[in-house]
């Protein structure tokens, strides 16, 4: 039998129209896959792995898949996948972000998992609820993990140097053991941050403005801007003293560079999170048997040593987003088990904190190895740090404020320390410039502040 | 004796025109450039003249010319474009330079130079992510290889800050355009140079003409045309560059290498305000436009065809 052109045609349309009558119910019937966007690392891919054990047990119906999202880069990836009607499942980002994206409207408010996974209660003390992503009084974000960012040391350098506890020192004490070890450690700066235009350097600098008693925006003050204080300037004067002490690329530096430098040994003392120490006991076991972690400097003045913590929740896209009921479900599956949170927790230590008081204390997480060896600097990063936890969005504790996530977008508080480093200004008129940046989103975003 | 066979009925013949036949051989190119041309232009230009965040899709209202207001008033975006002249105009000497340096050098018959003149390739194959990422490293004044080679031979007695001062970096981010886009200069003039007929070079050579004087009465006018069409392409495509920039320095350090469209990608995406990136594109869009018109009415590009 020979094949016409004819039949070809007719073959090929009928299956066509098959195909498309039956497309509903194959869709019906195949899994749907739910995106979670988690910050660089495994503790993203834990913690749905977790929701995908809820997600067979109950027959859902539904995959969760885990998309890795560089901290700078959730915004790009958000408007292009809001505008095409297409956002993630669940995200995981840093709170100031989230306090954007709540403020926004564009989150589902969470109480209802919250109270499933008696969040209040089981908070670490010194947490609420309201810190990982609240606005006008309804919940955003589910409780999850905290990262502060502290003083990393090698205490060996500093002993050496006889210059004396780090724990104890303040902000004085501690530029001129930086410059000490600049001076008589040949290939080593005496200190290490960020101070690239990066969400990173943001983290750094501001840390050194709240300790100082500065603010950005005043959130009991209608959020009015108040940068311009004599206590910005004077963080500012402090970041100029120490940059003799620091890399001449510290100008250019984020993230992974500030970790790049510790672990190759190339500071004696750095800001940053638990992952320093994580990337030195799996590369430079000599750095990490050395490494210690101390709060930061204290303010001779004030004596106020706040951290920029990661205060994070899961929050979970309200527009567009078709699988919010299986996401609150799986997500509270998840933080119910204290064990899928030892998991999460010690997929990447001692970066991630446990917000939990029964997972900070069970015996499996406590049987880490770290705890062993490290335990003074894990107790630091995990619960010492969290009275001078705060963050952007929560300056000094007085509240939430999601005109932080817009500052860091355009990265502010760091494009005007670099006024000051690379341009040569006075640091009162870096500040001054970085006044009116603040005040112009402000104006800006007035509506999302009436909303 | 059979009967006549009946007529069989006269079939219309579907027959196309030329003309009709060259449309439908075009269509795919036209229907593609104003899918992914025309279209993003006019919907840009659209933009410019509409406040929108995108994180607010549904959120979108007419603002006239207040993003172009915007944009002029904004001494960064001022700043950029100052910049982004200077990343131009040096990017395109250089690599006209030594394109046409290189170019003469290939166009010479050695054994071996067909593998020349495919290395030379290279830069312009690899990905550009590939090849900023990798400059990055090479670059790091901590622990780059060219700070450390410099180190080992004696050249420098301190690490340079090749991308943490602004002078640097700007130079840093020309170099790695000039390493890339070089051999398309190379593969456009060697394309010339070989039909250059070699009768001209003889005649010159009778007449007494040195290497100089044929290069610069032979070869530079014979490459004119050519180069005018690389020059202006190379400078619209360097003009317009984001992601070299971007992934080398992200802008920075400071704003000292934003160019344009660095500019218009921040406003964009990191102060949500895609009207003002439009109206930046638009400008950018206008800029060119009128820079091609003058350069090439300058350089009397088409003239001969005209006259001739």
């Amino acid at each position: 039998m020979s094949t016409t052109r004819r039949h070809l045609v007719q073959g090929v349309g009928g299956m066509a129209l098959a195909s498309g009558l039956a497309a509903p119910a194959l869709a019906q019937g195949g899994v749907r896959v739910a995106r979670v966007w988690g910050e660089p690392g495994p503790y993203g891919g834990v913690f749905v792995q977790g929701m995908n054990e809820w997600a067979q047990r109950n027959n859902a119906n539904v995959r969760f898949e885990v998309e890795q999202i560089p901290w700078d880069g959730v915004t790009v990836k958000l408007t292009t996948d809001l505008a095409a009607r297409r956002p993630p499942a669940l995200i995981s980002v840093e709170s100031p972000i989230a306090y954007q994206l709540a403020a926004e409207e564009l989150l589902e408010p969470v109480e209802d998992v919250n109270r499933a996974i008696r969040a209040q209660e089981r908070l670490v003390d010194g947490f609420t609820l309201e810190q990982f992503g609240a606005w006008k009084g309804v919940q955003y974000a589910v409780p999850v993990h905290h990262q502060p960012c502290l003083l990393v040391v090698q205490k060996d350098v500093i002993d050496e140097l006889g210059l004396g506890d780090p724990g104890a020192w303040n902000w004085d004490q501690f530029a001129n053991a930086a410059r000490t070890i600049a001076e008589r450690k040949p290939g080593m700066s005496g200190y290490t941050m960020a101070l690239g235009r990066n969400l990173c350097a943001d983290y750094h600098i501001t840390q050194f403005i709240w300790q100082a008693g500065g603010l950005t925006w005043d959130t009991r003050d209608n959020f009015k801007t108040v940068f311009d204080s004599p206590a910005t300037v004077e963080a500012f004067e402090m970041i100029r003293r120490l940059q003799p002490a620091m890399p001449r690329s510290a100008v250019e530096f984020s993230f992974l560079q500030v970790v790049d430098q510790h672990v190759a040994g190339r500071t004696a003392m750095s800001a940053y999170w638990g992952r320093t120490m994580g990337r030195a006991a799996e590369e430079t076991p000599a750095l990490f048997n050395n490494m210690e972690y101390y709060l930061n400097p204290a303010h001779p003045r004030t004596g106020a040593r706040w951290s920029w913590t990661d205060i994070n929740g899961w929050i979970i896209p309200r527009r567009d987003n078709p699988f919010i009921r299986e996401t609150k479900e799986a997500v509270a599956y998840v933080s119910n088990s204290v064990d899928w949170m030892v998991r999460y927790s010690q997929s990447l230590m001692p970066n991630v904190g446990p917000v939990f008081k029964d997972v900070a204390s069970a015996p499996a997480m406590l049987a880490h190895p770290f705890y062993q060896s490290k335990p003074r600097s894990l107790d630091v990063i995990f619960k010492d740090s969290v009275p001078h936890a705060c963050n952007t969005g929560l300056e000094q504790k007085r509240g939430v404020n999601p005109l932080a996530g817009v500052a860091h977008g355009r990265s502010v508080w760091a494009q005007a320390v670099q006024r000051m480093l690379l341009n040569n200004e006075a640091p009162k008129t870096a500040v001054e410039w970085g006044h009116r940046q603040f005040e112009g989103i402000r104006r800006d975003n007035a509506r999302m502040l009436a909303r | 004796m059979a009967g006549a066979r009946p007529a069989a009925p006269e079939r219309r013949r579907f027959t196309l025109s030329d003309r009709q036949v060259g449309i439908l051989f075009m269509l795919p190119f036209i229907v593609t450039a104003a899918l992914f041309m025309v279209w993003p232009v006019v919907e840009a230009v659209r933009m410019a003249f509409y406040a929108y965040n995108p994180l607010r899709p549904d959120d979108i209202y007419w603002v006239g010319f207040e993003n172009f207001e915007r944009i002029f008033d904004d001494p960064l975006f001022w700043e950029s474009f100052r910049q982004a002249l200077v990343w131009t105009g040096w990017s395109i000497l250089f690599q006209t330079v030594l394109g046409v340096a290189l170019a003469l050098l290939l166009n010479l018959t050695l054994p071996g130079m067909a593998i020349f003149r495919g290395l030379l390739l290279f830069p312009y194959i690899v990905p550009t992510v590939v090849i900023a990422l990798n400059w990055r490293w090479i670059f790091n004044s901590e622990i780059g290889i060219v700070n450390h080679a410099l180190l080992s031979a004696g050249i420098i007695s301190e690490n340079i800050a090749w991308l943490s001062t602004p002078d640097m970096a700007m130079l840093s981010a020309i170099l790695l355009n000039v390493w890339k886009y070089t051999p398309f200069v190379v593969i456009c003039v060697l394309a010339r140079l070989q039909t250059i007929p070699t009768e001209l070079y003889d005649a010159a050579k009778v007449d007494g003409a040195g290497a100089w004087r044929r290069f610069m009465d032979i070869t530079l006018p014979m490459l004119k045309e050519v180069l005018v069409v690389v020059i202006v392409f190379r400078t619209i495509w360097t003009f317009n560059k984001f992601e070299e920039i971007y992934l080398l320095t992200r802008g920075g350090p400071g704003t000292s290498t934003f160019n344009l469209a660095v500019y218009a990608f921040e406003e964009g995406m990191a102060n949500l305000r895609l009207g003002v990136a439009a109206a930046t594109g638009v400008v950018m869009i206008a800029l060119l436009l009128v820079g091609t018109i003058i350069y090439v009415r300058v350089s009397g590009f088409g003239r001969e065809e005209k006259t001739a």
